[in-house]
């Protein structure tokens, strides 16, 4: 048992030493076909990001009636507040907004050069949990007994949602071309592998080799190909964009750009677990078929 | 040793190889198999170590029915029938002791184990010299007893031999032949296809006449 352990490393280790260029090909396969995957997954998580940075930008903006005492307003902004799909809640009394517009023009007499009488409504600014429940809510706050206008942007809100929609498809679309392209490099690659050395398989199984036995060297080679090729790859895209990344903020800074550590790490941690898996599932596939 | 009742083999594409072959070989014999290609001697002998199942009738090593043996049971099978073809199938990256090395290797002997065993294998077909040469290093005869040293290194009771000597000249094929000889003397049971009818008439065994997948002629050789 020890001794056939041994030789399933050994058997494996020197396979991929006697066909070095094969082995670079495939290591060279496996690491593109990662990078096309890691590098379509950052480009899937910054087209949603963005998608979802301009969402947030949208607020309904809920101009209440002058007749309103500061309790009844109170009392609608708690209303607002339980909707459903409601996230946050911001109240700006009339108090508060001429002197905010006061201190954006840069006077301090605005109020008495206006006889005393402060144009501003009270306002409560909504933010909804998803661009699209902005227009329902807006609607049913639209209803409630006091409120005077609601505003929210009509009409640009759906271009934009259909906009952001396309955004977060692509990323999809993209990412799902490039995992198959990918899987489908390293299948191809390991078929060929293993087709290459047909002749040795027919010999393990004629001289009374356990079919385990044959299996385990092309899996640990998958398995090593895939680790190899993985940890070239998560190189490769981690300083490629982090240089994209240095790039954007410093040129094109108002651009959100998804630079959490935890993402990249889960990002590299699936590109390497990723080619490995592919590695030893083309290997078992490939293998099989010469295995009666 | 090997029995053979009514046995037919029809491929799966439809071609029909063997039909109701009937056959005994015992323990030390030396068999020949002959007839004209096509005839069915390949598809006969490998029958015998269960690279082809029989579509009908039944294959006995021993008494060990092959149509019987699940797939977890043919490697165990292999170990004791050892096989050498035309075109050798040596792999071409080891050499001579690894080729040899290999066949014990996979089914798990010690490295002590299969050093000894290598050595006195290759020392039997005279090939101690050329250990550590690659077989595109060496000559047609010489491949061949490379694969005989491997074929009989876990000592098979058992050596099936499909036209060992099909790529060889005169003097190889005699070399093969004096070393089959030699192996069966001591104790191998040896089943051999070939239509090199020099070497049959000359070597004076059983001889199994194969036609159209049928048994058509039978001559026992000297020693009965
Ligand atoms: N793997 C196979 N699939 C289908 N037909 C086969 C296969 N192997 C052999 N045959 C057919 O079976 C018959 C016997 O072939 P074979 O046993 O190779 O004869 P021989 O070794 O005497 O030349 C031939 O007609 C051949 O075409
Ligand atoms: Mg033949």
């Amino acid at each position: 048992m020890l001794n056939q352990v041994s030789f399933v490393i050994v058997q494996a280790l020197v396979s991929l030493k006697r066909n070095i260029w094969l082995t670079i090909a495939s290591i060279l396969t496996v690491m593109t076909a990662l990078i096309l995957l890691g590098g379509s997954v950052f480009f899937l998580a910054n087209t949603s990001n963005l998608a979802t940075s301009f969402e947030s930008q949208i607020e309904i903006a809920v101009f209440i009636n002058d007749n309103q005492n500061r309790e009844q307003v109170i009392d609608l902004r708690n209303q607002i507040q339980v909707m459903a799909g409601v996230d946050t809640v911001e109240l700006t009394a009339k108090e508060d907004a001429i002197i905010e517009f006061q201190e954006s023009m840069g006077s301090s007499s605005l109020l008495e050069d206006l006889g005393g009488i402060n144009p501003f409504p009270d306002k409560i600014t909504v933010k909804a949990t998803d661009a699209r429940l902005v227009e329902g809510i807006a609607n049913q706050i639209a209803e409630i007994n006091g409120v005077d206008k609601v505003r929210y942007g009509q009409g640009i809100l759906e271009k934009l949602i259909q906009f952001t929609d396309w955004l977060r498809w692509i990323g999809i679309a993209v990412v799902a071309a490039f995992a198959f392209a990918s899987f489908l490099l390293i299948t191809l690659n390991i078929k060929t592998n293993v087709n290459s050395r047909e002749n040795e398989i027919q010999i393990m199984r004629l001289v009374g080799a356990s079919n385990g036995l044959i299996k385990w060297p092309f899996f640990i080679e998958g398995l090593l190909l895939g680790f190899i090729g993985g940890i070239i790859s998560i190189g490769i895209v981690g300083i490629g964009y982090n240089w994209l990344l240095q790039y954007i903020i410093t040129t094109l800074a108002f651009l959100p750009v998804v630079a959490d550590q935890m993402f990249m790490i889960s990002v590299f941690a699936l590109m390497l677990i990723g080619g490995m898996i592919m590695g030893v599932l083309a290997s078992v596939f490939a293998v099989r078929k010469f295995l009666k | 040793m090997i029995s053979i009742k009514n046995v037919s083999k029809i491929y799966s594409n439809g071609a029909r190889a063997l039909s109701n072959i009937n056959l005994e070989i015992s323990k030390s014999e030396f068999v020949f198999l002959v007839g004209p290609s096509g005839a069915g001697k390949s598809t006969l002998i490998k029958l015998m170590y269960r690279e082809e199942e029989a579509t009908r009738g039944q294959v006995f090593i021993d008494t060990i029915n092959l149509s019987r043996l699940n797939p977890k049971q043919v490697p165990l099978l292999r170990r004791r029938t050892g096989v050498i073809f035309q075109d050798f199938k040596l792999l071409p990256t080891k050499t001579v002791f690894e080729n040899v090395a290999f066949a014990q290797q996979v089914i798990g002997k010690s490295k002590q184990e299969i050093k000894v065993n290598t050595l006195n294998i290759l020392e039997l077909v005279g090939l101690s010299r050329k250990k550590d040469s690659f077989p595109s290093e060496l000559s047609g005869g010489e491949q061949q007893r490379v694969c005989v040293a491997r074929a009989l290194v876990n000592k098979p009771q058992i050596l099936l031999a499909d036209e060992p000597t099909g790529n060889l000249d005169i003097d190889n094929a005699w070399g093969i032949m004096e070393l089959l000889d030699k192996i069966n003397r001591e104790g191998t049971t040896v089943v051999m296809a070939t239509h090199a009818m020099h070497i049959v008439e000359k070597m004076a065994k059983r001889v199994v006449k194969v036609e159209e997948g049928r048994i058509t002629d039978h001559k026992l050789g000297e020693a009965y």
